[in-house]
């Protein structure tokens, strides 16, 4: 940079300053911000819906790639949301700190005497029978009975009162800044998760535990808390026509030792808190537990958390059947077993001879329908039930508290034992610590923004002049806001000076200026 | 007659004494005769009171407060617009030419409920049956049916004003000079021009004409809408108090969360329009008309075409 532009470099900078200080780039801001957040609601967007921002991009050949580009599918993660956002708050502070400045220079200042009285849009004269001196003291306590802030200067009076509006407007226009911090701060050391607990069961809150359901902020630091939580037992209740009516964990939480500490039933609505972990309630599934062993060696031990499948059109969600899998690495080749669970053989009966599909919304005598694959396992994780790559070999089905044997082919004899069919629950768990700041800056919108829309500021200037015999009150006025409801109240006071018989002289310049 | 059968036979009689209501009001606007005003403001009341019933019966039938879907949001938006209007435009504004505007509001509302999300009573959903969804709705349909008066009244103030100034071109005494940004002689320089001048460039209201003067439907629009605001304003943060409660997390861009944020933005546009010097008057008011056709796109759309959590019509 040479010496000679730099002079230049600050003007438009003061140029940009001074723009960004005005109430109508703040207004053009405000508005372009809408319409970003329009583009963000009428787009898929990836954060919530990564595989509709998939389809949009395969049937929008022109139109995808440019949006994608433009970061339509991540509006509010994209460069231009965030530069709105940025310069609506520099634009904010640009115009806060000059009014602030200036509303702390009027608290402290008194109000100003007038030099006329009687040029102000609200003029009145009433003659009263006392000395100018108490007259003006009449008049300054009626003014501070009226809640004016009052400067006597002899017999003058000068007065003024809805500071509150200005006040007010700044209050609600700072909150801005304690929601940002509040939000910045949250998001930014907290994470949010998902954790998956079958009844009988203990999830600890480590990063492993969460199984790629983790989303961290971008300062977090890493901290987990190794607090246990026990599902001791998850509910789900249903009126007759199979609206729900409640779904409730009763939970034993654990110190990071796992010592107790304390109970809790978490619903939907009713979030349960743990050294600063929240625990929503989200979902809920069916775990068999399912004991699988090969010619007696015990090869597999616990509860399978099965996902239902998505149900077609027209056919409630409670009438599928639930799907998981039981993977084998210790034999060669790998063994899994696919699993279908009824939990009311009842629904599967029904389903299996009127081809009608019934929701299941207790267990009833559980039912599974397994089969068997062999071959090379590509996923071993346990959520997934793909086979490609497996050969099925065969299949069985057994009930609960059955056990069922089928010979897988140069492997031996696998027998599955089906034991007893417990619930899990899917809870998000999340750490946030602006919380507090985000409700504080809420409540300081709201407890600012009253004053700033329905205060008015009015001033009122009252001066006394001795008479032969009395007191010739000079009172003036005017209100920046609420006109016509100043014009009662300058009525009253005018009243209220010189009582119902003073002689009053009213007078009001009307016209615009 | 059980508490759901009287609840749709009030819901019936509400529709059509608003059609009877609305069809006076629109006579008064043609003949200007006191009786015919008077007739259509006591139908119009028998219609509150009918949509009153309807309310309270259905919350009596459903045995929970009767705010809990669509249907029974509208039942309420029609109760509160038309309430709104008389309460607030024709008693205490004294403006007596909304009233019909605000009627067929009303119906439209109400039919439109009746045709696309008509639910027998019944209980909620977990996910509803909370302490802050209960406060969340109540402000939510307060404000939006302030809003919506805003809205005709600013409709309305736009269609009178381009008469107005059409009045002036032919012949009358030349407008005066825009006032935007007008500050009165005798305030100090520094102060903000009241955001009530409407700053419009008729200098008296003219007799005559269907409509009430331009100033003062604009007036009458400022007013509504600043009231409707704060009240806007906590139904969203009640809002994220709810979806911190249900879902652990106070803010998510869901479409519903989206569409309030953007009319609460434009209605903030619109009063920063108010106090900035040459948006008064017309800019500000086409803002206006946007915040009110975002609200209805908050309203309607969001709940019946994009999905989201939000999206329990069916509730
Ligand atoms: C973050 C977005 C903003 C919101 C939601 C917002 C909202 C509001 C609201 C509701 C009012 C009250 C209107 C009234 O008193 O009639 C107001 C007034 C005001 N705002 Fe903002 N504002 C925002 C940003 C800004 C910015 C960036 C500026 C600076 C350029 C600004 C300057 C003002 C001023 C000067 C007033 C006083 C107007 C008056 O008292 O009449 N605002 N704002």
């Amino acid at each position: 940079m040479t010496t000679s532009s730099a002079p230049s470099v600050r003007r438009s900078v003061a140029m940009v300053w001074r723009s960004l200080r005005s109430m109508r780039t703040a207004l053009i801001l405000l508005l372009v911000l809408a319409a970003g957040a329009v583009i963000g609601s009428l787009l898929p967007q990836i954060p919530n819906s990564p595989e509709r921002v998939g389809r949009y991009l395969a049937d929008h050949g022109l139109w995808g790639p440019l949006f994608l580009r433009a970061g339509f599918f991540d509006v509010y993660g994209s460069w231009w949301f965030v530069l709105i956002t940025t310069l609506l708050f520099v634009s904010l502070a640009a115009c806060l700190l000059p009014r602030t400045r200036a509303l702390l220079r009027g608290l402290r200042q008194r109000p100003v005497q007038a030099r006329e009285v009687d040029g102000f849009r609200h003029f009145a004269e009433v003659t009263v029978d006392s000395g100018p001196e108490p007259a003006a003291s009449a008049a300054e306590r009626l003014l501070r009975r009226r809640w004016y802030r009052v400067a006597r200067e002899g017999t003058s009076v000068a007065a003024e009162k809805g500071l509150f509006r200005e006040t007010g407007s700044l209050l609600f226009h700072w909150a801005f800044f304690l929601l940002l911090v509040g939000v910045i701060v949250g998001k930014g050391t907290g994470f949010t998760g998902r954790a998956v607990v079958t009844e009988g069961e203990t999830f600890v809150d480590a990063r492993p535990n969460y199984a790629g359901q983790l989303r961290t902020g971008r300062y977090f630091g890493g901290g987990f808390t190794g607090v246990g939580l026990e599902l001791v037992d998850f509910e789900d209740r249903y009126r007759r026509n199979g609206q729900p009516v409640d779904f409730v964990s009763r939970v034993r939480f654990l110190d990071p030792e796992g010592r107790p500490a304390g109970t809790e039933a978490i619903r939907v609505n009713h979030p349960a808190e743990v050294e600063g972990l929240r625990f929503f309630q989200e979902g809920f599934g069916w775990a068999p537990v399912v004991d699988a062993t090969i010619d007696g060696e015990p090869l597999w031990s616990s509860p399978i958390e099965m996902t239902r499948d998505q149900a077609p059109p027209d056919v409630p969600a409670t009438a599928m059947p639930w799907r998981g899998a039981i993977k084998l690495t210790a034999p060669e080749p790998d063994v899994m077993v696919t699993l279908e669970l009824w939990p009311d053989y009842r629904a599967f009966a029904t389903s299996q001879f009127t081809g009608r599909p019934v929701p299941m919304l207790v267990q009833f005598d559980p039912y599974i329908r397994y089969a068997v694959h062999v071959g090379e396992l590509r996923d071993p994780s346990r959520a997934s039930t793909d086979t490609t790559g497996l050969r099925r070999v065969g299949g069985g089905d057994l009930h609960a508290a059955d056990t069922s044997t089928f010979d897988v082919p140069g492997l031996g004899s696998l027998e599955l034992s089906f034991s007893e069919l417990r619930q899990y629950s899917v809870f998000l768990v999340s750490r946030d610590v602006g919380i507090p700041l985000v409700l504080a800056a809420g409540i300081l919108v709201l407890v600012g923004l009253i004053p700033a829309l329905f205060v008015s500021r009015r001033k009122v200037w009252i001066r006394a002049e001795g008479l032969a015999g009395g007191t010739r009150l000079k009172v003036g006025g005017f209100a920046l806001q609420r006109k016509d409801s100043f014009e009662e109240e300058f009525d009253r006071i005018v009243q209220g000076l010189g009582g119902a018989d003073a002689a009053v002289r009213p007078h009001e310049r009307v016209g615009t200026p | 007659m059980n508490w759901a059968r009287i609840s749709s036979v009030a819901f019936d009689l509400t529709i059509w004494l608003y059609l009877g209501a609305m069809v006076l009001s629109f006579a008064y606007l043609a003949v200007r005769a006191e009786a015919l005003r008077v007739t259509a403001l006591a139908v119009a009341i028998a219609g509150v009171a009918a949509n009153l019933v309807s309310i309270v019966a259905r919350g009596l039938a459903a045995d929970r407060v009767p705010w809990g879907n669509m249907f029974e949001y509208s039942t309420v938006l029609a109760f509160l617009v038309v309430a709104g209007t008389i309460v607030l435009v024709e008693g205490a504004a004294k403006i007596k030419t909304l009233t019909g505007f605000a009627l067929m509001f009303a119906v439209l509302t109400l039919a439109i409920a009746a045709m696309f999300f008509p639910v027998a009573p019944s209980p909620l959903q977990p996910a509803l049956n909370s302490y802050w969804i209960k406060i969340h709705v109540v402000a939510a349909i307060t404000g939006s049916s302030l809003f919506a008066i805003g809205g005709i009244a600013t409709i309305l103030f736009l269609v009178k004003d381009r008469s107005e100034r059409r009045a002036l071109a032919s012949g009358g005494p030349p407008p005066a000079p825009i006032m935007g940004g007008a500050v009165e002689l005798d305030a100090p320089h520094d102060l903000l021009s009241d955001p009530e001048d409407p700053g419009i460039s008729t200098p008296e209201p003219k007799r005559g004409g269907v409509l009430p003067s331009a100033a003062a439907l604009d007036r009458v629009a400022y007013r509504v809408i600043a009231f409707a605001f704060p009240i806007w304003t906590f139904a969203v943060i009640a809002g994220g108090i709810w979806a911190q409660e249900a879902w652990g997390r106070y803010w998510g861009w869901d479409p519903k969360e989206t569409w309030s944020f953007v009319t609460w933005t434009i209605f903030a546009g619109y009063l920063h329009a108010r106090s900035t010097a040459g948006w008064k008057g017309r800019r500000a008011a086409v803002i206006a008309v946007v915040g009110f056709v975002s609200l209805l796109i908050t309203y309607y759309a969001v709940n019946l075409w994009i999905v989201g959590l939000h999206s329990y019509k069916l509730g």
